[in-house]
């Protein structure tokens, strides 16, 4: 009896790990009026500074956004500088710095205008501060049954004190950078949110090792390739947030982040995520998008040889 | 005419008669159960009574002689002449009915919630209908089995919890043996943590919930456990594909008491360790219960019974690395019969939910969360039989609640820092008087008023947040600090409730009722399932209490020649105050500030619920359709209009069958189908950083409907034999129970989710979208189980 048991076990256990499934479907979406789409993130970091305008697009459209020209754009500092931005391509506005100039200053407010089709659209940031990473190092961590021994990089860095800082942590592995949904990594403060509390410390853990980037092994179903072999490099930004753009950013990873599968239980509701550009005329045309400016500070290292793992 | 003549005659008969009182309980011949609802019946005064959940009655007649009929479904009715001359105590005990195929009566059983009832809006699962119907992995299930009810829903398969008439999962007030059960799930939501061997009565109140109970606007469900067989030492269990089940019972001081203790523990990590590396190195992934409860009758009018529960699952990928939540809960009772009318119940009860969090492979680098809720509550009660026609019901409530929304622990490179936040203190308190009145013969009615209060209280700090745009996050602007004891914030509710029943003549009856419910603790869950890490707070300064009312009228009726069936259609009404949304990106897990990210609605919810049962035969079973809809409406979220809630379902039919094949083989099957649920759909995407982003025109909510869920399970059951080879019969008991789940194999969607890939895209090329629809079950699921008793 307990045999028959057993092998029903196991066969149940199959065919639990089998039965959720998910299959690619198309419905019918409402088609929907274009909306124009700001996205202006700048930095202090050297060379032009770029702010895009498209428009949205259906949902199941997979081409690149249409660009929006002709319009007039410019960023304005608390202290009266203008900063114009040019069409340099289709929706694809520039400012180009004169000689060594940089682009911002840590602590200033910034106003953005987008002047298109007799409207006008406005938006407010103030670029905030960023620490310096201090290192990079890597470690190795043993074979599990997803994967063979993987060597991982973890960055070091001190949040600054006082509570209220916010950061973008991006990261490029042999100078691409990674750009998976689930690679999407802020921080608030040392911590992951506002009421986590963390603040002047070194980042949490998995904040500080979450610039590995987990890939399937294509020859492997269910394997995973170790994120960084000899040889590899490896860089990391932090930019600086606003609160605003933090929590946008949250709720874009609460959108885009979506793995399936039992996942799907805990997700939340879709939902049109904040912006912070306005239409002048609050009956106007819809804008959606984000401007956001913010200081950028960076490192990276070459994984050189099995020496450099720490510890070892 | 002879109802004009005792009515006429009653009046007199109050000064001219003396009364006397019938009192006693009603028992399980067999093991000594207290039968719950049994019936009393005097049939030339055509009045009665029925037992409390205790099993205990009391009913005061003129002096005289009687014929009183003691009856309950599956049982075997008693007829006792009783000679009334004086205050009578009167014990008695059913045997239950023979095994004749015929006669075998294995339902939902509605006998006191039929016609005759003053009830409505409840339905009473025995254990012995749990057993019968097609599990899930063959293992029966209350939770899973209040499915098959009108007027219960759930947001799909595998989700934790159940949804009654439009309220959400933490609008359900649980109890087991009188203690809130916080969470009743094992395994994510797939099994519920009522161990089948020892409940022995399941009653969810859908409405016209009586006086005594509040603190969740939605249901009740009042699980009661097991007392244990007071005459012989029994020993049930089972071996199933999922765990195993044992439970022992018994008597205790020479049959003046009882005990029953049950354990369950699934045992998939064991037998799935030589498979699965991962779990051997200090890892889990398992759940167990442990159900306990134990009795004395101290004497003839004192009983005491201690009962208590616990539980936990454990998800650890490796020692250290993982989550683990459970349940513990004890009740001590003292049943008191002060006289043979009045009848007392003092409840000291204790309930803790709580989960645990942790990960890093280090003392330098960790995280660790744990986060509870506790209850500590005395509830007494008084039951005075005034007489054939009042039972008035009343007593008082206090709940002292503790939250621990975090006591957690991050340590980063050697610095260890406290991100936890402080504890909030509870008291809810209630006192409560109903009175259930017959009038006539025909006409009864039960009235009630709950007065509720709540008081929040320190040491802790209040925050007054900003207004803002509705839908954002609202920043706190203030902050007090609040001394041990001293008072933040109190709130009261009069909570009226009334029932109604009229008896058209002898087959049909009209009811109806209105309850209005407060509800002071809120379960914090804006996933479409609700997960082991929800936590619960309490209202505050900046959360309302919740308010619901609810309207329902009803119409029963018996059918057939031998009445074998049931028939009723109820419809509700049901709106809600202060219900609690969440911000589109709220952060509701270790967040200081939570309560600036929740928002605040109404609610509605109506409804037209048709229930027909067939009781008796070899085929017998139900058909449910509800007809139902239920909305909010929250500032900031889909443009201020009333939308679907992600588990509305206008149509909803459930049918179960149970066949008598012969004497060794019976079938069981059910059959649901419901609509879709609503799901939110974008119409655009845009692209901000690289970034794909969707996008909904409409800015709406649940705005499609997903496919309708359809499903059939089976089952057989092979009775063991009954005879021993030699031809003597054997003692023990056994069956096998052989099932299929989802038959057919459908893919019920459960979600359309719409998502760019997890792949990486290279700057500057497009980025492709889709849309994804999960089946959370897409292949017919087998089992197998084997039962015992001896």
């Amino acid at each position: 009896m307990v045999r028959i048991i057993r092998s029903f076990t196991v066969a149940s256990l199959v065919a639990l790990a089998l039965m959720g499934c998910e299959d690619t479907i198309f419905p019918t979406l409402r088609e929907a009026e274009p909306v124009l789409v700001v996205d202006a993130w700048l930095t202090n970091k050297p060379g032009p500074q770029t702010i895009r305008l498209t428009r949205t697009q259906p949902y199941f459209e997979n081409s690149l956004p249409p660009g929006v020209g002709g319009a007039t754009v410019t960023v304005t500092d608390q202290n009266g500088v203008v900063y114009p931005f040019v069409e340099t391509a289709s929706g694809v506005y520039e400012w180009t710095p004169s000689g060594s100039e940089v682009f911002g200053q840590v602590g200033l407010r910034y106003d953005l205008s987008v002047v298109f089709g007799g409207e006008t659209f406005v938006a407010q940031s103030r670029m905030g501060r960023v620490p310096a990473i201090d290192s990079i190092t890597f470690f190795r961590e043993e074979a599990t049954q997803f994967a063979d021994e993987q060597y991982l990089a973890e960055f070091w860095s001190v949040d600054p004190k006082g509570p209220g800082d916010a950061y973008w942590i991006k990261f490029f592995k042999n100078g691409v950078r990674m750009n998976k949904p689930s690679e999407l990594i802020t921080a608030f403060d040392a911590g992951f949110s506002r009421g986590g509390n963390f603040d002047s410390a070194n980042f949490i853990v998995p904040i500080r090792r979450a610039i590995n980037p987990f890939d399937e092994d294509p020859a492997n179903e269910g394997q995973f390739l170790s994120p960084y072999s000899v040889g590899d490099s490896v860089y990391v930004e932090i930019n600086a947030l606003t609160e605003a753009s933090f929590n946008f950013l949250n709720e874009v990873r609460i959108q885009i982040d979506r793995p399936g599968g039992f996942a799907e239980l805990f997700s939340t509701p879709l939902a049109n995520v904040s912006t912070n550009v306005a239409n002048t005329n609050a009956n106007g045309s819809k804008v959606v998008g984000f401007f956001n400016v913010g200081a950028v500070s960076g490192l990276g290292r070459r994984f050189t040889s099995l020496s450099d793992l720490s510890g070892e | 005419m002879r109802f004009f003549f005792i009515c006429l005659l009653f009046p007199l008969g109050l000064v001219a008669q003396e009364k006397f009182t019938i009192s006693g309980y009603v028992k399980d011949a067999a093991d000594g159960e207290a039968l719950i609802g049994a019936t009393i019946y005097i049939k030339s005064l055509t009045t009665g009574t029925t037992t409390n959940v205790y099993g205990f009655y009391s009913i005061t007649l003129p002096a005289g002689n009687y014929a009183v009929d003691y009856t309950y479904v599956g049982y075997a009715s008693q007829l006792q002449n009783i000679s009334l001359t004086q205050n009578i105590r009167l014990d008695i005990e059913l045997a239950a009915e023979g095994k004749q195929l015929e006669e075998i009566v294995v339902t939902s059983e509605r006998e006191e919630q039929g016609v005759k009832a003053l009830e409505m809006s409840t339905n009473k699962l025995d254990i012995k209908t749990i057993i019968k119907i097609p599990a899930f992995l063959g293992e029966a299930d209350v939770l899973r089995s209040l499915q098959q009810l009108p007027g219960v829903t759930t947001v799909g398969e595998g989700a934790a919890g159940f949804n009654v008439r439009g309220g959400n999962v933490g609008q359900n007030l649980v109890l087991l043996d009188e203690a809130t059960v916080y969470n009743s799930s094992h395994l994510l939501g797939f099994f519920s943590v009522f161990n089948p061997d020892a409940v022995k009565d399941t009653k969810l109140y859908k409405g016209a919930i009586p006086a005594q109970f509040g603190g969740r606007i939605a249901s009740l469900l009042d699980v009661r456990m097991k007392e244990g067989n007071n005459k012989d030492y029994e020993v049930t269990g089972g071996v199933g594909t999922v765990f195993s089940r044992a439970a022992v019972e018994g008597p205790l001081f020479k049959g003046d008491g009882s005990f029953i203790v049950a354990g369950r523990r699934s045992y998939a990590d064991i037998l799935a360790r030589p498979f699965v590396d991962i779990l051997s190195d200090g890892g889990a992934l398992n759940f167990y219960d442990l159900t306990g409860k134990a009795n004395y009758n101290i004497n003839k009018r004192n009983r005491i019974f201690i009962s208590g529960y616990t539980g936990r699952d454990n998800f650890f990928f490796a020692r250290n690395q993982g989550f683990s939540w459970g349940n513990n809960t004890g009740t001590i009772r003292w049943n008191k019969i002060f006289n043979d009318r009045l009848f007392a119940n003092f409840s000291g009860i204790f309930s803790r939910y709580d989960y645990a969090l942790q990960f890093g492979e280090d003392a330098r680098d960790n995280f660790n969360w744990k986060s509870s809720i506790r209850n500590v509550t005395f509830k007494p009660s008084f039951s005075y039989f005034i007489n054939t026609n009042n039972e008035l019901s009343f007593g008082a409530e206090v709940n002292y609640y503790s939250f621990e929304p975090a006591n957690a622990f991050g340590t980063s490179n050697g610095n260890r820092v406290d991100i936890g936040l402080p504890e909030k203190y509870n008291l809810e308190s209630a006192i409560y008087l109903g009175n259930s009145q017959k009038i006539g013969s025909a006409l009864a009615v039960e009235y009630g008023l709950r007065f509720s209060h709540f008081a929040g209280f320190g040491p802790g700090t209040v925050f007054t947040y900003n207004d803002t745009i509705p839908g954002r996050r609202r920043t706190p602007v203030a902050e007090r600090t609040v001394g041990r004891g001293e008072v933040i914030q109190t709130y009261q509710n009069l909570e009226p409730r009334l029932s109604l029943k009229a008896e058209l003549n002898d087959r049909s009856s009209v009811k109806a009722s209105y309850t209005r419910m407060a509800q002071y603790l809120h379960l914090i869950s804006n996933t479409t399932a609700s997960n082991p890490l929800d936590v619960w707070t309490p209202s505050s300064n900046n959360i309302k209490p919740q308010v619901g009312d609810q309207y329902a009228v009803g119409y029963f009726r018996d059918l057939g020649p031998q009445r074998q069936y049931e028939f009723s259609v109820e419809g509700y009404y049901r709106k809600a105050k202060n219900q609690v949304d969440y911000i589109d990106g709220a952060d509701l897990l270790i967040n200081e500030f939570l309560e600036g990210d929740l928002l605040s609605g109404d609610g509605r919810a109506y409804g037209l619920e048709f229930y027909v049962q067939k009781k008796t035969g070899r085929l017998n079973g139900w058909v449910a359709y509800t007809l139902a809809r239920t909305e909010l409406r929250v500032n900031g979220i889909n443009n201020n209009q009333w939308y679907a809630t992600r588990f509305d379902q206008t149509h909803n039919l459930k049918m179960s069958g149970f066949y008598e094949i012969n004497k060794r083989w019976s079938a069981s099957a059910n059959f649901t189908l419901v609509s879709g649920t609503p799901n939110t759909f974008p119409t655009s995407r845009y692209t901000v950083q690289d970034i794909l982003i969707p996008y909904n025109a409409d800015d709406s909510r649940n705005n499609v409907r997903l496919p309708a869920f359809h499903r059939l399970d089976v089952s057989f059951r092979l009775e063991g034999k009954t005879v021993k080879r030699n031809g003597k019969p054997r003692k023990n008991t056994d069956y096998w129970v052989f099932g299929v789940y989802n038959l057919y194999g459908r893919r019920n969607p459960f979600s359309t989710y719409f998502t760019q890939g997890s792949e990486r895209v290279a700057q500057g090329s497009p980025i492709n979208s889709e849309a994804r629809q999960l089946a959370i079950i897409g292949a017919p699921i087998p089992s197998v189980s084997y039962n015992f008793k001896f």
